[in-house]
């Protein structure tokens, strides 16, 4: 009994080493309940923050007109009509469609919160990888290109659903289908992911600023094999003319475990990773950017 | 701003990351499955409260076991009295039978273990547990205890020496009695 070593072992034996099994599941319970009613709670104050501040909002403009007169009002209406008149000129068919099959997929540099808790990758039902998608679509905007991008909250779907994370591309498959067959003017498909690679791997500086690394994945097991994989590297060699060094390259996977990405649906479809768990969203947003004019090069160049 | 779904996620992801460790300390400190299991969900209740305002510097891990410390300590005080009397009252009667046989000795072995574990100072039953049990490192023990690395050392000691001398005055009781 002089030793420690049989003294701990002796008291580890002592005691039951697991709670009781049904303790396990029903305090998963109780916690999950009382988050939620804490949620509830939230929501309720910030409902109740938004409608006093539209109040407020809605007193301090009704006092500014009875100031101004019509002044204030004949502004406003102006530039109502502006914004509607830019809306009409962009209105052309999209040909890009983004889509995040794992929507949750997110940044330990976005979630103070989950610094210290770094054993499992970041996934936020906020800021998450949605919102690279989003840049993406908004920085081809700019160029007047015109996309769709799919803000399906699938993790959501999921859990709803009862399925498991294996099945996000059979959730991501169901509007991509239902766009293309509405669309005929789709040319370029893209699935947005962030690796769970680290930040060495993920980054690369250029002119002194730090970009995500993208690579282009490419399934082996799709019927679009070749096709998919010959878009693939048209990509990763104009983003290699633009911004050496920016891209990883062509990855081929699919195999085991065999998944498609939902590559078969489309010639020009291609899944991205981009980044690692360690990027920010503004290093995500500027390789988004510089995607969108290798996009925008490669479209011109096949009109 | 965290939502009410990410909280909830984030709260079953700890509690399944941890209750394990969590539980086998608080079963360790009060020697009971069903106080165990009790202190366990207060602790993560506490946790789940805690979380929106948890500092991303500190070590979640920790952090967990620093409230589940106090929640250990709470229940001794609340208990002390009740547990006091009952463990004395029992004792009279059980070291006057003589069984001498060796399962009697074995069980007679973990009882002593047990009372001279429930005799030790609260704070002192804590590092030995944290270190001996759940196999903290000094450093990690004075973050959840909130003391300094050299207390840690020094409490671990003394509580492993005052153990030892409890167990072996009661084990030489044992093998006197059971001749």
């Amino acid at each position: 009994m002089q030793n420690e070593k049989d003294l701990f072992d002796m008291l580890k034996e002592m005691y039951p080493q697991h709670p009781r099994k049904e303790f396990v599941p029903a305090t998963e319970n109780t916690l999950r309940q009382r988050a939620r009613g804490m949620g509830k709670k939230r929501i309720f104050t910030k409902i109740s923050v938004i409608s006093s501040s539209v109040l407020v909002c809605a007193f301090i403009f009704s006092w500014l007109i009875s100031l101004n007169g019509s002044g204030t009002v004949s502004k406003v209406a102006h530039s109502d009509g502006g914004a509607s008149s830019s809306y009409a000129m962009d209105e052309k068919e999209p040909v890009v469609y983004i889509y995040q099959s794992h929507n949750s997929e997110s940044f330990f540099p976005e979630l103070p919160e989950q610094q210290g808790y770094r054993d499992q990758p970041p996934y936020s039902d906020s800021k998450n990888i949605t919102l690279v998608g989003k840049e993406l679509s908004r920085a081809l905007k700019e160029m007047q290109i015109n996309s769709i991008h799919d803000e399906t909250d699938i993790a959501g779907v999921l859990k709803s659903r009862g399925l498991n994370f294996q099945d996000s591309y059979k959730v991501s498959r169901e509007n991509l289908q239902k766009v293309l067959a509405e669309n005929d003017g789709i040319r370029m498909v893209f699935d947005i992911h962030r690796d769970s690679i680290k930040r060495q791997d993920s980054t690369i500086e250029i002119k002194g600023q730090d970009y995500a690394r993208i690579k282009f994945v490419v399934s082996k097991t799709s019927g679009n094999y070749e096709t998919n994989k010959t878009f693939a590297t048209q990509l990763h060699e104009q983003l290699e003319e633009l911004y050496p060094g920016l891209s990883v390259g062509v990855i081929e996977k699919g195999i085991n475990p065999q998944n498609t990405y939902n590559q078969e649906l489309h010639d020009n479809s291609v899944l991205l990773e981009v980044g690692g768990i360690d990027n920010t969203l503004e290093e995500m947003y500027r390789s988004m950017d510089v995607f969108a004019q290798v996009l925008k090069v490669i479209i011109e160049k096949s009109k | 701003m965290i939502d009410s779904n990410n909280l909830e996620s984030r709260i079953v992801e700890i509690y399944n990351l941890y209750y394990l460790d969590v539980y086998r300390f608080l079963v360790c400190f009060t020697g009971s499955q069903n106080d165990a299991e009790d202190l366990t969900q207060e602790v993560f209740i506490r946790v789940l409260k805690g979380l929106s305002n948890f500092n991303g510097n500190y070590n979640l891990k920790t952090w967990i076991f620093s409230i589940a410390k106090h929640v250990a300590i709470d229940h001794y005080r609340k208990k002390k009295f009740a547990s006091l009397f009952k463990d004395s009252f029992f004792n009279q009667f059980l070291s006057n039978e003589k069984k001498p046989d060796e399962e009697f000795e074995e069980v007679e072995l973990k009882r002593f273990i047990h009372e001279a574990i429930a005799k030790l100072k609260p704070n002192y039953r804590a590092v030995v547990i944290l270190r001996g049990i759940n196999e903290f490192s000094i450093n990690e023990t004075s973050e959840i205890l909130q003391c300094s690395a050299a207390k840690v050392k020094v409490d671990y000691h003394r509580a492993l020496k005052e153990l030892k001398r409890k167990l072996n005055i009661e084990i030489e009781g044992v093998l006197t009695n059971a001749k």
